[in-house]
């Protein structure tokens, strides 16, 4: 049987970043010398999880790395060793080194061995040295005795401390062809888990070497310990339908068996020791896998139910029910329209269940939307480690507050919005706040705090970066913009003003330009990047006590906020960010440049140029006289332009459909949406439509 | 090409003896597409007009929720326009392009039959530098001594559906 591997690349890449981002925040909760066995324990699974998964699909860098890795995380899970913040580093730099091979294997290019050998030796090194630094004994008192202590400790402290229920011993033996007739052992261990507390203890004596291993066959037998009030029928009835496929026996201990469960706890261990030994015999390296994970088949059924469960679909298949649904809006209305046109004895009923579907269709809708919705922890899940890596880099003690981190927004909105975020970060470390002797010197805590926020603010979505570092430096910013020539030597400008001449191009104020920051590059990037997106970023800085970077995104790109405008029999979307003012222009208020330069109008001691929409797109207009119309001042890559249109119709959220996925880019149109009556309106692209006129015009 | 070949480069022709065939008419000839590539047959309701498309491509048209481009045939074959009536029918079809599968919409005169074509009387366009040129077309075939002349879908619409450049507009003196 040929199965083609290749087909489940995409799905171990993308399963093994996602353990790797899971791996970093672990190891970022770790504290040194005090570990807590659960994070280490979730480190270890991580790192196993990948290295089976690489094994499988014949990435054996990958295979070898995860295996140094995990004899050393091995080592720490079993206390023998303990963990120091020169491992501590070590494993996050695994982490980096994992990212990197992952990446130049999905991409086909070479692995960078030499950074990977150099690791790998530095982990090899750490283990072999483990003699050298104990394990401190405080530490392995506790955890020795139960290894696996999420896996085994509870049940059976559980089974003693109550030992009121009957206590059932149950032994199972499946036959050849119990898995053939569709039972599942698993399934029947988590159906007595019901029942009550069930301490499994599994025997793996009979297994075969993987080369006569029949998958098909069930190699496993089990001995379990189950106290409940049950009585021995309820028991059997759980291995009714197994009945004749494997031999069961099921006894009751008498009510004197206290010494039974410690019996059980005993042999727990003894089977998931067998993990803890083999990393030291590394000829058999899948062996602790099987063990450990089989071990435990209902702990692990019932953590399955207990983590937030969720699936994976493609954006596609939302944007399909997104299309669905906006048309089951379109079909409501007009029920809802003819609704109010029926007379006799049913109208009423039939109103109250239109007004009924009305609202359940908004809430189908909403829902809809949210699917699209992440928490924004996606994205400032990766600063703990920026911060640690880099302020260490610094000599800075800074400490990391993250709040809100469970607010939603879209997830085109948040794939766009990390590199902005890790830019203002970086800057408030580099810049803001200070070395601990010059805090200390200025009266501050050593420890600097760097704060992420989010929030829902009305009908959009905040993010603040802020610090208690020493704040912009009013006079440099000013003295820099002035050497510039950006502002005249004697203008006086307010706060405000000067703290917005930091998103200029080509405007540090870092007195030498370190790797972090400095460059020049960066906060007019930061602006554009979130204009693009429709949001806004405004700074508020106090000296000496800190700077607060404020951005303002929309919650999804998905709809916009929008004017409907009207020329001729042609209606288009003027999205809502880009109208300054609408006004109709008194006889004569426009004039005609010389040499064919078009019209301009005055408005506010400026003249803007007139765009007349209906000659941009060539349909024919109901008027032609610019006072006959309305002007509709629009702002579009920092230029302002009156657009001339017949009629402003109403105002409405649109869901914005892209034109390049059905049909082709068209210049001036960002995208298109459906009306309220079922028929398309092309929602305009006012810098493009700037653009397209420009050409127009130099063409005449 | 030979026809067998367009057959076989036809995934839909999985039945190699006989393919079903759409028929519309478009003037005084009879053209046809692959039936599989039917979407739906509606009848003519006004489009939203695009700026900067070519003549033929008329519009878009909301089709549940998605939006598909609308071409006029007699235009894109230059052929006499002619007025739409409530007679006038769209079909949709899906067509294959670049960037994977889309919806067009296209506006002909009326729509005849579904008719079986026996792959062996399915011939090559003769060369005469027709209207309609010879690479849309993927084979002629007689049925009931009429001419249907099969349409290659993908080949006619990726001139529209390719990404169009800002078109340079004629530069003045």
């Amino acid at each position: 049987m040929a199965v083609e591997l290749s087909q489940f690349h995409d799905a171990f890449f993308e399963e093994a970043y996602e353990s790797l981002d899971a791996m970093e925040a672990a190891l970022l909760q770790l504290d040194v010398g005090s570990p807590d066995a659960d994070t280490v324990n979730t480190v270890f699974r991580v790192a196993h999880s990948i290295k089976g998964g690489a094994g499988m699909f014949g990435f054996t860098e990958i295979a070898s790395f995860t295996h140094t890795l995990e004899t050393l995380l091995d080592e720490l899970r079993g206390n023998r060793m303990q963990v120091t913040s020169h491992i501590l580093d070590l494993l996050l730099k695994s982490v980096d080194v994992l990212r990197g091979m992952l990446k130049a294997v999905q991409k086909k290019t070479p692995i960078d061995q030499q950074g990977v050998a150099d690791l790998q030796f530095d982990l090899e090194l750490v283990v072999a040295q483990k003699g050298a630094a104990p394990a401190a004994p405080a530490l392995a008192a506790p955890t020795a005795a139960a290894p696996e202590p999420a896996a085994v400790a509870p049940e059976a402290s559980a089974a003693a401390e109550r030992p009121a229920g009957r206590r059932w011993r149950i032994e199972l033996r499946p036959g050849a062809g119990l898995l053939a007739r569709g039972n599942d052992p698993l399934r029947m261990l988590a159906e007595l888990h019901e029942l009550g507390d069930v301490t499994v203890t599994s025997d793996f004596g009979s297994l075969p070497a993987l080369a006569d291993l029949d998958p098909e066959h069930c190699h496993m037998t089990w001995s379990l310990e189950l106290v409940s009030e049950v009585d021995r029928e309820v028991i059997e009835q759980v291995f009714e339908w197994a009945e004749g496929d494997c031999e069961l026996s099921i006894s009751e201990l008498n009510a004197a068996g206290t010494a039974q469960p410690a019996a059980a706890a005993a042999q727990a261990p003894a089977a998931s020791a067998e993990p803890l030994a083999a990393p030291e015999a590394p000829a058999a390296p899948a062996a602790p896998a099987a063990p450990a994970a089989a071990a435990t088949p209902i702990e692990s059924a019932r953590t399955a139910g207990g983590d937030s469960s969720s699936i994976r679909v493609s954006i596609e298949k939302i944007d399909e029910l997104m299309n669905t649904v906006g048309e089951i809006v379109i079909t409501q209305s007009m029920l809802s329209q003819l609704g109010t046109r029926i007379d006799g004895d049913v109208a009423d009923r039939m109103r109250s269940g239109l007004s009924q579907l009305e609202r359940n269709v908004r809430e189908l809708q909403e829902s809809v939307m949210r699917v699209r919705m992440l928490p924004i922890s996606f994205v400032f899940s990766r600063f703990p480690r920026l911060v640690r890596d880099l302020s260490q880099r610094l000599g800075k003690q800074i400490e990391l507050k993250i709040t809100g981190e469970q607010t939603e927004l879209d997830k085109t909105v948040l794939e766009k919005i990390g590199d902005p975020l890790v830019h203002l970060v970086r800057n408030s470390i580099d810049h803001g706040v200070e070395k601990p002797d010059v805090r200390l010197a200025a009266g501050k805590g050593a420890v600097g705090t760097v704060h992420l926020d989010a929030c829902h603010k009305g009908g959009s979505i905040t993010v603040e970066v802020s610090d208690d570092g020493n704040g912009l430096n009013r006079e440099r910013i000013l003295e820099k913009a002035r050497s510039r020539g950006l502002v005249g030597a004697n203008d006086v400008l307010t706060d405000e003003a000067i703290h917005d001449l930091i998103f200029l191009p080509g405007f540090s104020t870092a007195e030498q330009t370190t790797d972090v920051s400095g460059r020049g590059v960066g906060m007019d990037v930061v602006r554009r990047n979130i204009k693009e997106l429709g949001g806004a970023i405004e700074v508020k800085s106090e000296p000496g006590k800190g700077s607060r970077f404020i951005i303002t995104l929309p919650l999804t790109l998905a709809i916009v906020d929008g004017q409907t405008v009207a020329v001729g029999d042609e209606h288009y979307i003027v999205p809502l960010t880009a109208i300054v003012e609408s006004l109709q222009l008194k006889p004569g208020a426009a004039s005609h440049l010389a040499g064919g330069g078009g019209e301009v109008f005055s408005f506010r001691g400026d003249y803007l140029p007139v765009i007349r929409l209906h000659e941009v797109f060539s349909v024919a207009p109901r008027n032609r006289e610019l006072h006959a119309g309305l002007v509709m001042v629009v702002e579009g890559d920092g230029r302002r332009v009156g657009l001339f249109v017949d009629d402003l119709e109403g105002q409405q959220q649109v869901v914005i459909k892209s034109m390049e996925s059905n049909y082709r880019r068209v210049e001036g149109v960002s995208g298109a949406t459906i009306t309220g009556e079922g028929t398309v309106a092309l929602i305009l692209d006012i810098p493009g439509l700037v653009r397209v006129a420009g050409r127009q015009r130099a063409a005449a | 090409m030979t026809a067998a070949n367009s057959l076989a480069k036809t995934a839909e022709g999985r039945q190699a003896e006989s393919r079903q065939v759409l028929t519309f008419t478009l003037g005084d000839e009879t053209y046809g597409v692959d039936i599989l590539r039917v979407q739906e047959i509606r009848g003519w309701s006004p489009v939203t007009r695009i700026p900067q498309s070519p003549v033929h491509v008329l519009g878009v048209l909301n089709l549940r929720g998605s939006i598909v481009p609308i071409v006029d045939m007699r235009v894109r074959f230059s052929l006499e326009k002619a007025e739409f009536t409530p007679l006038t029918v769209i079909i949709v079809l899906s067509v294959k392009s670049a960037q994977g599968m889309r919806e067009f919409g296209i506006v002909v005169d009326s729509v005849s039959d579904v008719i079986d074509i026996e792959a062996g009387s399915l011939k090559d366009a003769p060369d005469v530098g027709s209207h309609a040129s010879a690479e849309h077309i993927q084979g002629l075939a007689t049925v009931a001594e009429r001419m249907v002349i099969l349409l290659d879908l993908d080949r006619l619409m990726a001139v529209d559906l390719a990404s169009a450049e800002p078109q340079p507009l004629v530069a003045n003196g």
